[in-house]
């Protein structure tokens, strides 16, 4: 996501940032150059599954979807890879971010793994993607495994997906030359565990009314301890001192700087890209903060349970089913989608909840019926906006702008 | 074979697929026989039978509009869902006392979260858990095969407790026998488009394969067997299409879009769709130990997939080659809905085959009820051109 230039309220979170952007630029995403030029092995798979066992292994890894962020939409192209993606002849309605993936990989602009791992979750886009990878043919050597995720979320089913990762671990071995130590990746874990809890304790603090901070705060905590220092203290500490400054802030009682807090609500999808042209301006002339977003909130995750390797996998597992944002609510009942949306309405005290319906999420636009009618049980307005949060030409953010002033002004909630 | 001379089996096949409800359908129920639906050809309709109920694959027939499931669907999800919903809404599927839906894909597998929101007047309303990827070489299909298994285990009691029904071993192996034969005698329907002019059309072709989930099964069996006998003896029709095509992409309901293809002198000798030629290709192993497993493997393994199950476009790449030569096909045809990400991502790899292959290809956006001949009549014209009328 592009980040408001405006920091956080104080030094604090300038510092917060550019220490984020040090330990993104050190991260296996950051170095991916590095590592092409010195042909160091790498994994690639559609999702970040299990970071752990990549931290814990150093093994690099790459998550291919996140390439159409990283190589198209933060560098101005993803407009192009888009259009690119659709002279393929494949899906139009396929989410843009996963049509830009798509591009740069049909157009060998990815680097070569020497392994791929996937799993049939969350969406039908990400089989599609996974399908590419699987059939495209410079990549056609490359050793691949595809697992099978339950929708079920029993003990059962969670050891089922468990099992089936644990089988990947011999074939990165094979792929990268690097050996796989139990111990390590205990360690790794237990380092997991720390950050994932102090995602939940930096979430909680956000309750606060006024908000300390905004809610990209909660994207970027999500990405230290998820994608770019999963496991790894650097990142545990760089969230420890987000929350011993949120917290300092919250008993002090103080609100986002510069900006009178008039009302709350939560954008319960990704960030768009565009959040630049957005949410500064909801803040400035309606006093609207946004609380959260669907991968600043923190479920909370379940804890890595590190007394064996079987029960490493199964909590892996159980990590990605019902910890991680968007698989948890993608790949489940309507009621868990729309149970969170109320979760963050009723803890957060959040006056409106915006459903931004990405064009791509489909099982979210089968939802809006039981998530609206959760919603006026509880008697909080709910907006549906239908935007694209990648690709801007879709609704641009002056609509979107437009569609939440009147959402705001018809609920009653302008002041 | 002019209609006037179709054989009376067949007309009556044709008339079971025209609409819901059909008299033989009507019969099973007013003689207090239970029926559940289901959706896609994942869900095995020998668990159905065997606990003595008449399967009935949910199709959007006879639907015009989505009004009523749109409270519940956005534009973004597939018609083929919202129009058979709708159904359901207006009390058009009051016949049926279960519904099982699948997790196949996103759109499908929020029918019921919606169906138990609505509520909808099943009393049984299942989700079913199945496998969305076959697995993969190095790690093979087993653990999945072991935990589909499980879930059709799982489905089976939760039959036999809400129904009182008991679904034995030696009613699922007669199921599987049933729909065994049911398969062999869809296979030699489709034989009859080998013929350098077909006995049956595409539109008539894809109404008998629907009947086939919309009636008894033995009373299918026995109208198809018929219908067949008369075809396959009645004398070849004279001359040839213009090209002989194939069809791909999720299930064709509504007759018309077939029709535009033959009005142009086309004939459409084999597909693969969700109704068509893919589930009649293997057969469930019916000497297995255990027939859950022999389901469980017949719908992960052997079964050609559709492309939301993640590791089949290989296989299903197979299987349409394996369909061009054996029906001798000028030209693929790839039809979808604009919002299916499964089947459209897929042909962006189809195309790059057929491509390879020099096999002409054509992608059709379309909606559920077929609406634009005129500009399809165009392009159709148009692609013909380019099979060279290899008929």
């Amino acid at each position: 996501m592009t980040l408001p230039a405006a920091s956080q309220p104080a030094d604090a979170y300038a510092q917060l940032k550019s220490e984020f952007g040090s330990m993104t630029a050190a991260s296996f995403q950051g170095r991916m150059a590095e590592y092409v030029a010195s042909g160091t092995p790498i994994v690639a798979g559609t999702d970040d599954f299990f970071p752990e066992l990549f931290t814990a292994m150093e093994v690099p890894f790459y998550f291919v979807v996140r390439q159409g962020l990283e190589l198209a939409f933060h560098v101005g192209k993803g407009p192009e890879a888009v259009d690119g993606y659709n002279e393929l002849g494949g899906s139009s309605s396929l989410c843009s971010l996963q049509k830009a993936a798509a591009y740069l990989l049909m157009k060998g602009r990815l680097p070569k793994p020497s392994a791929i791992v996937m799993t049939s979750t969350s969406c039908d886009g990400q089989t599609a993607v996974n399908e590419m990878m699987a059939n495209y043919a410079p990549w056609s050597d490359v050793p691949k495994m595809s697992f099978d995720a339950s929708f079920e979320k029993d003990e059962a089913s969670m050891e089922y997906l468990g099992k089936q990762w644990m089988r990947f671990i011999p074939l990165v071995e094979k792929a990268t030359g690097r050996k796989f130590d139990l111990d390590r990746l205990k360690e790794v874990c237990e380092e997991s565990n720390r950050q994932t809890r102090l995602l939940f304790d930096f979430q909680e603090l956000r309750r606060a009314v006024p908000s300390p901070v905004r809610a990209e705060w909660g994207f970027l905590a999500y990405m230290a301890a998820r994608w770019s220092g999963c496991g790894r203290p650097l990142a545990t500490a760089w969230l420890q001192r987000l929350f011993d400054t949120t917290e300092r802030r919250v008993r002090d009682g103080k609100g986002i700087d510069g900006v009178e807090e008039k009302i709350r609500y939560a954008w319960f999808d990704i960030l768009p890209c565009w959040s630049d042209q957005l949410f500064p301006r909801l803040e400035r002339e309606l006093g609207a903060v946004n609380l959260m977003d669907l991968y600043g909130y923190s479920a909370p995750w379940p804890v890595i349970d590190t007394s064996t390797l079987e029960t490493i996998f199964t909590s892996f597992a159980k990590r990605f089913l019902i910890g991680n944002p968007m698989t948890r609510q993608i790949f489940a009942l309507s009621t868990v989608y729309g149970g969170d949306a109320v979760h963050i309405a009723k803890n957060f005290k959040c006056d409106a909840i915006l459903m931004p319906s990405h064009v791509g999420h489909k099982d979210g636009a089968a939802s809006h019926r039981v998530v609206h009618d959760l919603f006026r049980e509880i008697g909080v307005p709910f907006l549906v906006v239908g935007c694209d949060v990648f690709d801007e030409r879709y609704m641009t953010s002056d609509v979107v702008f437009n569609k939440i002033e009147a959402f705001f002004d018809t609920s009653g909630l302008r002041r | 074979m002019s209609d006037s001379i179709r054989p009376a089996a067949l007309k009556a096949l044709l008339t079971a697929a025209a609409s819901l409800r059909n008299p033989e359908l009507d019969a099973w129920t007013s003689a207090g026989g239970r029926v559940i639906g289901y959706y896609c050809p994942f869900i095995p309709e020998e668990l159905f039978l065997a606990g003595g109920f008449l399967p009935f694959r949910m199709r959007g027939t006879g639907s015009t509009d989505t009004d009523q499931a749109d409270a519940f669907f956005d534009h973004l999800n597939c018609p083929f869902v919202r129009h058979s919903f709708d159904l359901a809404l207006r009390g058009d599927y009051s016949f049926l006392q279960g519904l099982v839906v699948g997790t196949g894909c996103d759109h499908l597998r929020r029918i019921y979260d919606n169906a138990l929101h609505a509520p909808l007047e099943a009393s049984f309303v299942y989700l079913l858990d199945h496998p969305r990827t076959m697995g993969s070489e190095e790690e093979g299909a087993e653990p999945i095969v072991r935990y589909y298994r499980e879930q059709l285990s799982k489905l089976k009691e939760a039959l036999e407790n809400h129904f009182g029904v008991a679904v034995t071993v030696p009613a699922l192996r007669a199921a599987i026998s049933l729909c065994n034969e049911t398969r062999r005698l869809q296979r030699r329907l489709y034989d009859l488009s080998v013929a350098p002019a077909p006995k049956v059309s595409a539109s008539e072709r894809a109404a008998v394969m629907m009947a086939g989930a919309s009636m008894p099964k033995e009373r299918y069996n026995a109208l198809l067997s018929e219908a067949l006998k008369e075809l396959e003896t009645a004398p070849e029709t004279p001359g040839k299409a213009l090209a002989r095509l194939m069809i791909v992409g999720p299930a064709i309901e509504d007759p018309a879009f077939y029709e535009v293809f033959e009005e142009q002198g086309a004939a459409i000798v084999v597909d693969d769709t969700c109704f068509g030629a893919r589930t009649v290709q293997a057969l469930v192993d019916e000497e297995a130990p255990d027939p859950l497993t022999a389901l469980a493997k017949y719908q992960v393994v052997d079964m050609p997939f559709c492309p939301k199950i993640g590791g089949s476009h290989a296989h299903r790449l197979r299987f349409i080659q394996e369909m061009v030569a054996r029906y001798r096909v000028d030209g693929v045809i790839a039809q979808g809905y604009v919002s299916c990400d499964a089947w459209g991502c897929s042909y962006a790899l189809l195309r790059e085959a057929m491509q390879e292959a020099g096999i002409p290809y054509l992608r059709v956006e379309r909606e559920y009820i077929h609406s634009e001949s005129g500009q399809l009549s165009t392009r159709i014209q148009a692609f013909l051109e380019t099979t060279g009328g290899r008929g």
